[in-house]
């Protein structure tokens, strides 16, 4: 089961699933629509950039909170964690806007 | 031969007559002149080219002829229909005495009212016969009627003497009847005691003069079902009502026409929608359905072509489009997944804040 990896850090391995299962969620909607059709465009829009979003996010918040990473060195971890939580709040807004 | 009538009358004058939607009755016989078979030609029926030929039928001719080369037809093959002969049944045969003509297969807006039976054939009756006459059996046409694109009719008969008061009065005997019906006991089957000449006569001249079979359509509409007006568009899935009134003349006054195959088409390049057209018994005719999933510019069509009767091609226009954005289904069916996935990221995000902040 490819989420689960354990890499050190136990917000690494969280944000690791995230990432891995929301790539995976978006796979599996552009092979629905395939199927389907793409009549509801707009919805199928806001459901594959909600999970393309949040997994973007999710490596973001990970490159940011990182000890080892050379150019988030003066960056502390809080200010990576509130910029993580707006930038999804202004995201779901847009999703649920979007959605129709 | 004489190439007008007198005055301004000639082919093209009758023939703008006819064009006007005017009716015109053209009756002929073996003295009939170039002029008449001309206007005969360009209605669409063809006089036997030998102007010295008469119809003969040896097996079919009345007895009561004098002349005895059974030049005097007595025919009962008559075309089937009630709105131009009228519902009675003609009983008696009619007599006939004169030219046969022809009609063009292809031909679809000509009818043969009368023709001869399978032993006639067409040919002049003093000479020998050199060669089999191009005119034979039932192709012989002996009164017919056409009906113009503009619903003008004309008669178009063989022979002057079916409309003479000798042939109206005179009984008929079919010669080859007795032969044919002798095992029958009846002496009424054989031998009428008037011919059918009036009876056939006044009933199609009734129908060439439109006091029968002339439909008019009035009234047509258009609505949503549950509204009265008119809308000026429609949308997709909407479900609507449409209604039309045909009436038929009587001679001397519109009478409700009943009929139950008259037919409305939603029509854009191919009709989406053909439904069949329920009426009340009294002319209203009426039907309601969905309009189909397309949109653009529709018509409502209603084209009714029936032996007889005027043709009916009324069509009206209307668009249709497609939906609002607010007048879609609140939740889609299909986007469901989308949906799951959308609020699904949103819990994952929340549950994630939780984890990060409260995990050591």
């Amino acid at each position: 089961f490819f989420y689960l990896v354990r890499v050190g850090h136990p917000i690494n391995y969280y944000l690791q699933f995230v990432t891995r299962f929301y790539i995976h969620f978006t796979a599996e909607q552009v092979v629905y629509m395939a199927i389907v059709g793409s009549f509801p465009f707009n919805s199928f829009l806001s459901g594959v950039l909600s999970c393309v979003g949040t997994a973007v996010l999710a490596v973001c918040l990970r490159i940011q909170v990182n000890k080892e990473n050379k150019e988030f060195k003066d960056l502390p971890p809080e200010r990576a964690f509130a910029d993580f939580v707006l930038c999804n709040m202004v995201l779901h807004l847009v999703i649920m806007n979007f959605l129709g | 031969m004489c190439l007008e009538f007198g005055g301004a009358l000639d082919v093209r004058a009758v023939l703008e007559f006819v064009d006007s939607g005017r009716d015109l009755v053209i009756a002929a016989d073996g003295s009939a002149s170039d002029l008449i078979r001309d206007i005969a030609t360009e209605c669409g029926v063809d006089f036997d080219e030998d102007s010295e030929a008469v119809v003969i039928d040896h097996t079919s001719y009345a007895v009561l002829d004098g002349e005895g080369d059974h030049s005097l037809i007595a025919s009962d093959e008559f075309i089937q229909s009630d709105v131009i002969l009228g519902s009675k049944k003609i009983e008696a045969p009619v007599l006939f005495k004169g030219i046969g003509h022809t009609l063009n297969a292809a031909n679809s807006l000509v009818l043969k009212v009368l023709s001869a039976s399978p032993s006639a054939y067409s040919t002049n009756p003093e000479t020998e016969l050199s060669s089999p006459p191009s005119l034979t059996g039932a192709a012989i046409s002996l009164v017919s009627v056409v009906q113009a694109r503009n619903n003008a009719r004309i008669l178009i008969s063989g022979s002057l003497d079916l409309f003479s008061n000798r042939f109206f009065r005179w009984g008929v005997q079919k010669a080859g009847s007795l032969e044919k019906d002798s095992w029958k006991i009846l002496v009424s089957d054989y031998r009428h005691a008037k011919s059918g000449n009036e009876q056939f006569v006044t009933e199609l001249s009734k129908w060439v003069f439109h006091e029968k079979g002339h439909l008019k359509a009035v009234n047509v509409r258009h609505h949503k079902v549950g509204e009265v007006t008119e809308p000026a568009m429609y949308r997709i899935k909407d479900d609507l009502e449409y209604s039309v009134e045909i009436y038929e003349w009587t001679g001397n006054s519109w009478e409700p026409y009943v009929s139950n195959d008259v037919q409305v088409q939603f029509y854009m390049m191919s009709p989406y929608v053909l439904k069949n057209l329920s009426t009340d018994q009294k002319g209203m005719y009426s039907t309601s359905f969905k309009v189909p999933d397309v949109y653009g510019v529709f018509q409502f069509k209603v084209e009714y072509h029936r032996l007889g009767y005027t043709s009916l091609s009324l069509s009206k226009q209307i668009p249709v489009r497609p939906f609002r954005h607010n007048e879609y289904d609140r939740f889609i069916t299909t986007a469901f997944p989308y949906y799951g996935a959308s609020f699904s990221t949103m819990a994952g995000f929340f549950i994630f804040t939780f984890v990060y902040l409260y995990s050591k």
